[in-house]
């Protein structure tokens, strides 16, 4: 093995946040859902304890679209702060679709989050995977996710 | 004085700092106080021609400064500056073509990476690859689990059956806690914890002449797992018309076979063998039973092939036809040539489209069930215990294997394996009825036809055979 690997990008999340996340998705099922990870950051590695669903609030058909809207991203980074924690992340799912970072998703996304992706097969959740964009929105490095499997 | 907040993300590049008050008239000389402030902050909101960045939307107070005078929007003391990315995404468009790898997928795959003849760059090839698994059994296991490992970006597996012990023998991506589950389930599921990064694709499906074209259109290769004829044929020709490589292996009982087949200038399997054997000739593994590794063995070399001409390293097995005994633990090889007479892939191909392919290998599409009644001369399991209760006089022959009467058997039944039926015909009686069975009702079926043809009047075939006598009568005999 190499010695030196860097250090591990890696987002950890809660159970509340998680169970959270994914009776989103599954609600939102066959649409794609949306919502905010709040929590901290320790050196490096992140840490959500709280998940915002937000509406999805793209205008055409949402099965495999999402918009989120700016003001309530404005809000979640408000609640956030409120409680001492941050903004640190965003959620959508694929439904019937594996947890990829779409070329629609890189483009539409921001350098400064995790992105988690979460694929719902048949109204139920299938898997996850998280990812960060570069500067300019042309790759997302994948980052490892570590969700509660109960 | 103005306050801007600072967004998570952003604060490592302002001092950590989460607010920071500020004096200018408009939004413009706010930020631009800013990032005077905090030169780093400037490449994270601006672009390189001095404008916000197109996802950088920028918040007076509860507005839009969008909606407002844009950033000569007027500012006063006490109001709140925010910015706030825009977000939005969705599962369409495909997913872009990794330019890099990870420093975890580095490190896990460091043994591919420091070989010349993978390198960085054919491990790029294996994570841009996508390949098509068609069956997720005994040749499907060691496939799915290799090519996962291997870091191949994008697996289909095309399976619509579920695992049961018998599977267990072999399929080897199954565990015995997965009985009953649907295999495409229990091999994600494994694939998945095996490697992470790959991305799987499942089809809930079996493949067929309609659906083949559209989910084969995806992949770069196909590698063929499947274990009978009609899927073999539609596979094949499938990849000829869509010039896909396709990786061919099967196995039975001791002997496995591997090719490529469809490759640029090869042969197909039409080349090889442009018409299926006449039903029933050729077992299958659940009739001739194949030993459990040889899969495994098989399915590897095709998991090899697959992974060469991804990385286009050595001379992938094209024209030939590797021929493995594991009895005698000898490869041997026989020469493919490409027939310009074949229908598919030949000079004048007659396979223009995908055709019926259960008519073509001679299988009714839709076997009208007779399940709940019973076909003329056959005889339920019930009923044959009931005669034996009741102690009718009749014969009841077992004609499978001797081998296999030593794993279960009907105490009442007489040994007469179907082989032996010609020469052994003498020991019956045609006067008194004769009722057969074997394991299924398969080879039963073909000793009454036989009897029948024999002179014998009164022959009755065990439906289900001794499986459906382990269901329905006495579920002490074991089922193989």
């Amino acid at each position: 093995m190499p010695a030196e690997a860097g250090p591990t990008k890696m987002i950890r999340i809660d159970k509340a946040a998680w169970d959270a996340m994914v009776a989103h998705a599954e609600a939102k099922f066959p649409n794609e859902c949306c919502g905010a990870m709040i929590g901290r950051i320790d050196d490096g590695s992140k840490h959500v304890s709280a998940a915002i669903p937000m509406e999805n609030a793209y205008a055409g058909g949402q099965g495999s679209r999402y918009e989120l809207r700016p003001e309530d991203l404005l809000a979640a980074e408000r609640r956030a702060r409120e409680t001492g924690l941050d903004l640190i992340g965003i959620f959508h799912s694929h439904p019937d679709c594996d947890a990829y970072f779409s070329k629609t998703d890189l483009e539409n996304s921001c350098p400064w989050y995790s992105f988690v992706v979460l694929s719902v097969k048949g109204g139920k959740f299938d898997h996850a995977a998280s990812f960060l964009p570069n500067a300019d929105q042309t790759a997302a490095e994948k980052e490892e996710l570590i969700w509660p499997k109960s | 004085m103005a306050k801007v907040l600072i967004p998570t993300p952003l604060r490592q590049y302002a001092d950590k700092r989460d607010s920071v008050e500020l004096t200018g008239a408009t939004v413009a000389e706010v930020l631009g106080a800013l990032t005077t402030q905090y030169p780093d902050l400037r490449k994270q909101i601006y672009n390189d021609e001095g404008k916000l960045r197109s996802f950088v939307n920028v918040y007076l107070n509860d507005e839009d400064i969008r909606y407002l005078k844009k950033e000569a929007t007027s500012v006063a003391s006490n109001d709140t500056l925010s910015i706030v990315p825009s977000i939005a995404g969705g599962s369409t468009g495909v997913a872009t073509p990794p330019a890099t790898l990870s420093n975890d997928e580095i490190l896990r795959y460091s043994r591919h990476l420091i070989m010349p003849e993978v390198g960085m760059e054919g491990q790029l090839k294996l994570k841009n690859a996508k390949v098509l698994l068609v069956g997720a059994g005994g040749l499907g296991a060691p496939l799915g689990l290799y090519l996962s490992a291997a870091g191949i970006g994008r697996i289909g597996v095309v399976d619509f059956d579920v695992v049961d012990f018998t599977n267990l023998q072999r399929q080897v991506i199954h565990g015995t806690k997965d009985v009953g589950r649907k295999k495409l389930d229990s091999a994600s599921e494994r694939m998945r914890d095996i490697n992470p990064n790959v991305q799987i694709d499942r089809y809930e499906v079996a493949l067929s002449s309609e659906n083949a074209l559209e989910i084969l259109s995806g992949y770069d290769l196909v590698v063929d797992g499947t274990d009978n004829f009609p899927t073999r044929y539609l596979v094949n020709d499938a990849c000829v018309l869509l010039k896909k490589p396709n990786v061919y292996g099967s196995i039975f009982r001791f002997e496995g076979q591997a090719t490529v087949f469809a490759y640029p200038g090869g042969p197909c399997y039409r080349c090889l063998y442009p018409e299926p054997p006449p039903p029933g000739l050729v077992p299958s593994c659940a009739e001739g039973g194949v030993l459990g590794i040889l899969p495994g063995l098989i399915g590897l070399v095709q998991a090899t092939e697959a992974v060469k001409l991804i990385l286009g390293a050595g001379d992938p097995l094209v024209g030939r036809l590797l021929l493995y005994d594991a009895l005698a633990m000898r490869f041997r090889e026989l020469k493919l040539r490409k027939s310009p007479e074949c229908p598919a892939c030949g000079d004048h191909p007659t396979i223009t489209k995908l055709i019926d392919y259960q008519q073509f290998c001679g299988i009714p599409q839709h076997q009208p069930a007779p399940e709940p009644g019973l076909a003329q001369g056959e005889i339920d399991p019930v009923e044959v215990k009931k005669k034996i209760d009741r102690g009718d006089r009749f014969l009841l022959i077992d004609v499978r294997e001797p081998h296999e009467y030593q794993i279960c058997n009907i105490p009442y039944a007489r040994l007469i394996p179907l082989g032996e039926l010609p020469k052994r015909v003498h020991e019956l009686d045609s006067a008194i009825e004769i009722v057969a069975h074997c394991k299924s009702g398969v080879r039963s079926a073909k000793a009454c036809d036989f009897l029948r043809q024999a002179g014998f009047r009164k022959v009755k075939n065990m439906k289900g055979g001794i499986v459906a006598w382990s269901d329905k009568v006495d579920p002490r005999v074991p089922k193989y």
